[in-house]
């Protein structure tokens, strides 16, 4: 009798102790990219971090949405409907930062240990605000079959944009079928050569100067065609240049690590390698560009610590270890830059590896034009796009793409 | 001069005329209805397609071939003794042969054959597949025959002697400790010297990678319907909700199917009673109502987009499919139904009076009945409306992924698969999957649609 009653007092007990912690546990929504992204996050939520989420006492609702990601959570954050925590592209981060919209992060120790220049991307007046992911930059893949017959040395590191443009024109001059590269009017891609040459997209005033510099890659990027070197990409029916890459056309693409998806797909077999971007031959140094999105916490949520502790859970060196395995996304933490997956021999870790030290070689820019946005991109644009169809030629184009900057900037 | 000759009559310069002009109606309606079905043709062909980006576009290609899908049933009832679906099984074992040629002399080697571990795609199956064929094929080769044949060069006519080596492979199922599962693709791949010449297969090759040098199979033993309707099965089986496994187009489809449905009861619960209201009722500011009725046609639900998005937000109804039905607008069908009520015989209705029922009872077992025809009309507009309807659930839809109406998931799709992914095959899929519903009301009411329509622009 006695046993059964303590039984049942331990039972109700128990059953309390339950339903307090039930209590105490904070639900945080949690949204994302649609595709392939959910089985990323899903993997951490529901596999690697699921004992140390549950530890924190914090329930995740994770929703995914498919579509454009930016319009639905500034949307959702103008009607007051945005989840706890979600993510900010770094190229729209400042209408999120702006309007006060994210919370900040105060966590040195988690700043401290990620890759400097993923901070700086996400640092709007001095305070941090997104928790980077992940990352990526440009790289060159090149199609190693394609350089074979041609007999011509693979590229490699120590390419300057003179032997790069060199080895590309003998591809495409010993193979009838094979261009170099594809080149597409986007600064998306220029800036790899743009950026080495020391010009910045903005000068201390935070002025757009298309000076000598810009001008001398302008001409280079813009010149590939000429030189028998490389061709537009809409010509041969290809929207960008993996694209190109995949499908036979153009012996080299410059992407990130996004492409190495990509090919498994449409050219599973492709034996390809990766290598660094080619160096200005005048300053010696690289240019790229940081594509990079981070974890934000909502700035009206009702749940922020928890959103906060998540977020140091699923940027953590064990996620981040767990994503890098699955060669699903680069790390944001400086420390996994040794891990001994980056150091593999397989095309596709190679090609991790040289993307992940694009990021740390050479002028590196944040793929992010502060408060113009995609507008700061337009005139860049215009002009690689009015030269590479010949409608105009480099002076004319640089100096209407001169003026536009101009007026976006008069004030 | 020719007296034999007969004059031509009137009647037959009348007739040739008369002729000419039907020639030339028709020949204009068979061009419109080239370009406008040669489009959705087309798109459908490039459905069934390995690669539907394929340039220059190939009318004749294997999903189409009925010889391949013999040989696609046949290699599928091998792998998995399912010639529809095919696949690979434990005790599933094929036979699959490659023939190479090379000009006499030139040395034929033995290709490098291998199921490859690859992943379907490139977007959330690539993410989430655990089986691959590749952990329990073992591949072997049973044989090899070769025969010489002349080759007359293409261009300079020349023709000269080849060699052409059938090599026989047995691919078999070899499952660890019993434990092997079905797996729906056998791909398989064979590298070979660029000096030698893949002529045939037991399948036509996939796609030739590595400038020629590696034939490349996405599956062998893929059975008729696995060869024909690959696309279909992808989107089906790759686009899943990982919380729940539900399958997606399945879901979004019964969003679209909802949101229609609720639509149209709505629509006719409002638009009859409205429509007959404005038509038989007199009270004050009638006039007022309808020409707010007209005026509300005329406002772009961009307008009033969100006053009405805050108003479902504040009723909590953000992403449900009831947000999506209550936010319709139901002015024309309403209009519609007036006309269709005014023309109906006030005498009927003062019969029932006399006979003593009330307005309300005329409405619902006399007036109703017989607007039959308006109602299926305005059903079928309003059906089809909501199932194309991509604004409201586009705004008021976002997640989760279940949750999407049809048009929205399709942009979905686009995203993961379109674009830079270049997986174009599974996009146009699942845009045919989303016109099979509409497809099908259309068979079941073609007469009420052709019948109607027509007659209502006779009267």
């Amino acid at each position: 009798m006695l046993k059964s009653i303590q039984g049942r007092l331990l039972l109700a007990s128990a059953f309390a102790l339950g339903a307090a912690s039930l209590a105490q546990a904070q639900t945080v929504r949690v949204s994302g990219f649609g595709g392939s992204d959910p089985a990323v996050v899903n993997g951490l939520l529901n596999d690697v971090l699921a004992d140390e989420i549950a530890a924190l006492g914090i329930e995740v609702e994770y929703a995914p949405t498919d579509g454009d990601y930016s319009q639905f959570i500034l949307n959702a954050l103008s009607a007051d409907t945005a989840p706890d925590l979600f993510y900010t592209d770094i190229f729209w981060s400042r209408s999120i930062f702006t309007p006060g919209q994210a919370a900040p992060v105060d966590n040195p120790e988690l700043a401290a240990a990620l890759l400097p220049s993923l901070v700086d991307a996400f640092t709007y007046e001095g305070q941090l605000y997104s928790v980077a992911k992940d990352f990526n930059t440009l790289a060159v893949h090149f199609d190693k079959d394609a350089f074979d017959d041609a007999g011509v040395d693979y590229l490699d590191e120590n390419d300057t944009w003179d032997s790069f443009q060199e080895k590309l024109a003998s591809v495409q001059g010993s193979l009838e079928d094979v261009y170099g590269v594809c080149v597409v009017p986007d600064y998306a891609r220029f800036a790899a050569f743009a950026l080495a040459t020391g010009w910045k997209p903005f000068n201390d005033e935070g002025k757009t100067v298309l000076d000598d510099d810009f001008k001398r890659a302008f001409s280079f990027y813009t010149g590939l065609i000429d030189a028998g070197a490389g061709v537009l990409a809409a010509d041969i029916g290809e929207g960008w240049t993996g694209g190109c890459l995949g499908s036979g056309k153009a012996a080299v693409a410059m992407e990130g690590a996004w492409i190495i998806g990509y090919l498994k797909d449409a050219a599973p077999s492709m034996e390809y390698g990766t290598t660094l971007i080619p160096s200005d031959p005048e300053t010696g140094n690289r240019g790229n560009l940081i594509f990079t999105v981070g974890w934000t916490v909502n700035a009206n949520s009702d749940v922020k610590d928890a959103a906060a502790k998540l977020v140091d859970l699923l940027t953590s060196e064990k996620a981040q270890q767990w994503v890098l395995e699955q060669g699903l996304a680069l790390p944001s933490r400086s420390a996994l830059a040794d891990n001994a997956f980056l150091m593999g021999d397989s095309k596709e870790q190679i090609a991790n590896r040289m993307v992940f030290r694009g990021a740390s070689e050479g002028h590196v820019e944040p793929y992010f034009f502060g408060d113009l946005g995609g507008a700061w991109l337009e005139p860049v644009n215009s002009a690689l796009n009015a030269v590479l169809l010949g409608e105009s030629d480099v002076e004319t184009a640089l100096s209407e793409a001169q003026a536009q900057y101009d007026a976006l900037q008069a004030n | 001069m020719d007296t034999t000759e007969r004059p031509l009559r009137p009647l037959n310069v009348l007739r040739r005329r008369q002729l000419a002009v039907l020639a030339w109606v028709y020949f204009v309606f068979i061009g419109l209805a080239t370009v406008i079905l040669g489009t959705f043709a087309i798109a459908f062909a490039a459905s069934l397609k390995d690669n539907p980006l394929e340039n220059p576009f190939r009318f004749i290609f294997p999903q189409i071939t009925p010889s391949v899908w013999i040989t696609a049933a046949d290699l599928g009832r091998q792998g998995a003794a399912d010639p529809w679906w095919g696949g690979f099984a434990p005790g599933g074992e094929l036979v699959f042969s490659l023939t190479y040629a090379a000009p006499a002399g030139v040395d034929l080697v033995t290709p490098e054959v291998e199921v490859p571990r690859r992943k379907p795609g490139s977007g959330l199956a690539a993410a989430i597949t655990t089986t691959f064929a590749s952990d329990y094929a073992l591949v072997e080769l049973t044989g090899t025959s070769d025969r010489f044949f002349v080759n007359a060069d293409m261009e300079t006519g020349q023709e000269t002697r080849w060699l052409a080596r059938t090599f026989d492979y047995k691919i078999s199922y070899e499952a660890q400790d019993d434990k092997g599962v079905r797996v729906e693709r056998l791909p398989f791949t064979a590298l070979a010297p660029r000096t030698q010449t893949l002529l045939e297969a037991t399948l036509p090759v996939t796609r030739m990678e590595r400038r020629g040098r590696v034939a490349s199979w996405n599956n062998i033993a893929p059975g008729a319907l696995g060869l024909i309707l690959n696309s279909y099965r992808r989107v089906i089986n790759e686009t899943v909700d990982l919380s729940t496994g539900d399958r997606l187009i399945f879901k979004w489809m019964g969003n679209s199917f909802q949101i229609a449905v609720g639509r149209v009861v709505l629509m006719i619960v409002l638009s009859s009673l409205a429509g007959y209201a404005l038509a038989r009722l007199r009270f004050r500011g009638v006039r007022l109502v309808f020409v707010l009725v007209i005026f509300s046609m005329t406002v772009p639900v961009q307008v009033t987009f969100i006053s009405n998005y805050l108003v479902v937000r504040d009723l909590g109804l953000l992403n449900s499919n009831w947000s999506v039905i209550m936010v319709m607008i139901a002015s024309v069908h309403v209009l519609l139904m007036k006309q269709y009520f005014e023309s109906f015989p006030r005498e009927i209705e003062e019969a029932a009076m006399v006979g003593g029922a009330n307005r309300f009872q005329i409405f619902l077992h006399i007036v109703l009945p017989n607007a039959k025809p308006a109602l299926i009309i305005n059903a079928i507009m309003a059906f089809q409306g909501a199932w194309n309807d991509f604004f409201w659930p586009f705004v008021l839809v976002t997640n989760p992924p279940s949750a999407l109406a049809m048009p929205v998931g399709l942009l979905s799709l686009r995203e993961s698969y379109g674009g830079g992914q270049g997986d174009w095959s599974l996009v146009l899929a699942g845009a045919f999957i989303s016109i099979v519903p509409v497809l099908i009301m259309f068979v079941l009411f073609q007469n009420y649609i052709v019948n109607n329509q027509v007659s209502e622009g006779i009267k």
